[in-house]
């Protein structure tokens, strides 16, 4: 197992630059999680890792040795590849022990049939063994494809959206498994993925990249309760974070904040405040998460605003209810039962304390309540 | 029912439009065995009674060196073949592959060797086999045919590798494969399909040749196609031995054709990828 360092990494294919300067450092015994929407680097990161992809600038290091000019055989990776890159004219089998049975890491056919049984077991492929991948579908090609990447003992595993095309229940059980196996044979593993789900529950680290350039690294609860800026922000939660602008007041020495065309002026937590009075602007955007906000039927108090419902859409176990306020539309959640007409009045709530706050320019990341402890927890 | 009635009737239009045609093209080949068996006497009658002899097949094959002209011929067609391979596949796996400057107009170029008429080269390429000596070897007959061989097999496993997904051969290479294996192991088997059916294809292009072998040959070396022409003799055509030699000359197409029929099926490497 091995520590992986990129640094300052550049790769352009022809005029689009897919990395830009680029560093990132992986500990050994990491579950490193590559995140962010498609088209924004992430799998020219692996192949750049394994050697597939050479950088036109930086320089790759696995154990501290700089493997810029090391062929991709000897580098001793192990990758998924999102579209499976099967064998196609050998069969499940052959596919699984086809590392080991190459030069470099040969193994006796013995100990290949032992180790080909143990992953097509935990892999539940372990009857399709004999088939070649034309013969099978789509998520037990997928399986196999993890299956020939877990047979071997690498620097480094690479996961190239490795669950993408399961059924929900078996990516569950995957997701599971593969971090039961990370943890308990202590092995490195950088894994691509744009479900944030599987970002936030497999990751010891997230690192959010966009456009060739990483916007965070950071833990699941640094990257999801103090995201770095607002395109972090949008990227994790489901519905996704609720942004508007809001002016910050200050109203007998104290500072106070008025959104979304509301008379009341809200106020917050003191550490907030703080931060707010010394950011040289008088607007600041607000993030607010769906599960943040509650509502009402009535206006219980003051804190309550009035809006009207603009739509419900029942997602399984929850619903997402969507609230116009003054033109601004705010996404919330709502129990599955909760039925209520369309344009009818309904008043929301939101806890401040878990609001965020984002310079209104350059879209970067202020504050929000108790900071601290979200970021030295995992210190 | 009336569906049941509808599907053996167009099973048996299909079919018997598929016999007329099977009549229709094998019916020349059917007649050029029949003349073998003829006597020149009986060469113009149209009927189908005559009075079978082996005279014919006598005279081309035991009395004429018909024999080792076809000996040639095989020497010359796969050697040229198996260079063709050799050189060829590579040379298709770059253009399939790598970027580099010009590669279009390189791989046309190839491909334009097939469009010009042999008969518009043949001069300048006598005088050049004549200094340098290759008139009448197998090297120059071998060297003249890749002209025939090389663009057609170049062009098919092109298309070919294009096909095949690179992600497969970086698979191999992580696995832990040097480039050799890769191409071996895991590229030689998806595209061999492609590779036989096109070999086969400039094999029968290279036995067939004729203006080639009529002009840098025919002294030393002679293949089946020049040697046919002996019979035309001053007097008369004896077409009953040319028909002879014809018919010997295609065994070697059909033995080859029918041997390798299942390599010519496609679509091993479909389905590996995602879909």
């Amino acid at each position: 197992m091995a520590q992986i360092e990129l640094n300052n990494i550049t790769k352009k294919f022809k005029r689009t630059v897919a990395l830009e300067n680029l560093s990132l450092a992986v500990k050994d015994k990491e579950f490193f999680v590559l995140f962010g929407p498609a088209g924004a680097g992430k799998t020219t990161i692996l192949k750049t890792i394994a050697g597939l992809e050479f950088p036109d600038a930086g320089c790759v290091k696995i154990n501290d040795d700089i493997v810029n000019l090391v062929e991709p055989a000897r580098r001793n990776v192990s990758m998924v590849f999102e579209n499976y890159a099967l064998y196609p004219h050998f069969t499940v089998y052959d596919n699984i022990a086809s590392p080991m049975r190459s030069p470099l890491y040969k193994k006796d056919e013995e100990f290949i049939k032992k180790e080909v049984y143990r992953v097509a077991t935990m892999m539940k492929i372990d009857d399709l063994m004999d088939r070649l991948p034309s013969q099978i579908s789509n998520g037990q090609k997928q399986r196999v494809a993890i299956g020939r990447c877990l047979v071997r003992q690498p620097n480094v595993f690479l996961m190239d959206e490795p669950l993408a095309h399961l059924d929900a229940k078996l990516r569950h059980f995957m997701r599971a498994e593969l971090k039961e196996m990370q943890s308990s044979f202590d092995t490195t593993i950088i894994y691509v993925t744009h479900d944030y789900l599987e970002a936030l529950s497999l990751g010891d680290r997230i690192g959010v990249i966009n456009e060739g350039k990483i916007e965070q690294i950071g833990t699941a609860d640094e990257v999801y309760y103090t995201p770095a800026n607002q395109f972090v922000a949008k990227l994790f939660g489901e519905p996704e974070i609720n942004l508007f602008g809001a002016d910050i007041i200050e109203e007998v020495g104290k500072i106070k904040l008025k959104f979304l065309d509301q008379k009341h002026l809200f106020s917050v937590e003191d550490d907030v405040a703080a931060a707010l009075s010394a950011c040289e602007h008088s607007v600041v955007k607000m993030g607010i998460r769906g599960t943040c906000i509650s509502y009402s039927l009535s206006k219980e108090d003051d804190e309550f605003i009035h809006g009207t419902i603009y739509s419900l859409e029942p997602i399984g176990n929850k619903s997402i209810l969507i609230v116009d306020i003054a033109g601004q539309q705010i996404r919330l959640l709502a129990p599955n039962d909760f039925y209520a007409d369309l344009d009818s009045d309904i008043y929301i709530k939101m806890n401040l304390k878990n609001a965020l706050f984002f310079d209104k320019d350059d879209e970067t990341f202020i504050i929000r309540h108790n900071q601290k402890h979200y970021i030295e927890k995992t210190l | 029912m009336n569906l049941k009635l509808k599907r053996i009737c167009g099973a048996s239009v299909r079919n018997t439009l598929l016999a007329l045609y099977a009549v229709f093209a094998l019916f020349p080949i059917f007649w050029m065995i029949l003349i073998t068996f003829k006597t020149d006497a009986e060469m113009y009658t149209t009927t189908f009674i005559f009075h079978p002899t082996l005279h014919n097949y006598e005279e081309v094959l035991l009395r004429t060196d018909y024999f080792w002209a076809f000996l040639d011929n095989i020497i010359v067609s796969s050697l040229a073949v198996v260079v063709s391979v050799l050189a060829g596949v590579p040379a298709a796996y770059a253009l399939a592959r790598y970027k580099f400057r010009g590669k279009e107009d390189l791989a046309f170029t190839i491909l334009s060797f097939k469009f010009a008429p042999e008969i518009l080269v043949i001069l300048p390429l006598f005088m050049i086999y004549q200094k340098l000596g290759i008139f009448d070897t197998y090297f120059g007959l071998i060297w003249v045919y890749q002209l025939i061989t090389m663009p057609l097999i170049i062009w098919v496993v092109r298309g070919y590798f294009e096909d095949v997904n690179i992600e497969i051969e970086q698979a191999a290479q992580l696995d832990g494969y040097p480039w050799y294996s890769v191409f071996l192991k895991i590229l030689l088997p998806l595209i061999k399909p492609g590779l036989v059916a096109a070999a086969l294809l400039s094999f029968i292009f290279a036995w067939n040749s004729f203006t080639f072998p009529l002009l840098l040959s025919g002294f030393k070396i002679e293949t089946v196609t020049v040697a046919s022409l002996k019979y035309i003799a001053s007097d008369t055509v004896h077409y009953g031995q040319m028909a002879v030699a014809a018919t010997v000359a295609v065994i070697p197409e059909v033995v080859l054709a029918l041997l390798i029929q299942k390599h010519l099926v496609r679509g091993l490497s479909f389905g590996a990828v995602k879909g």
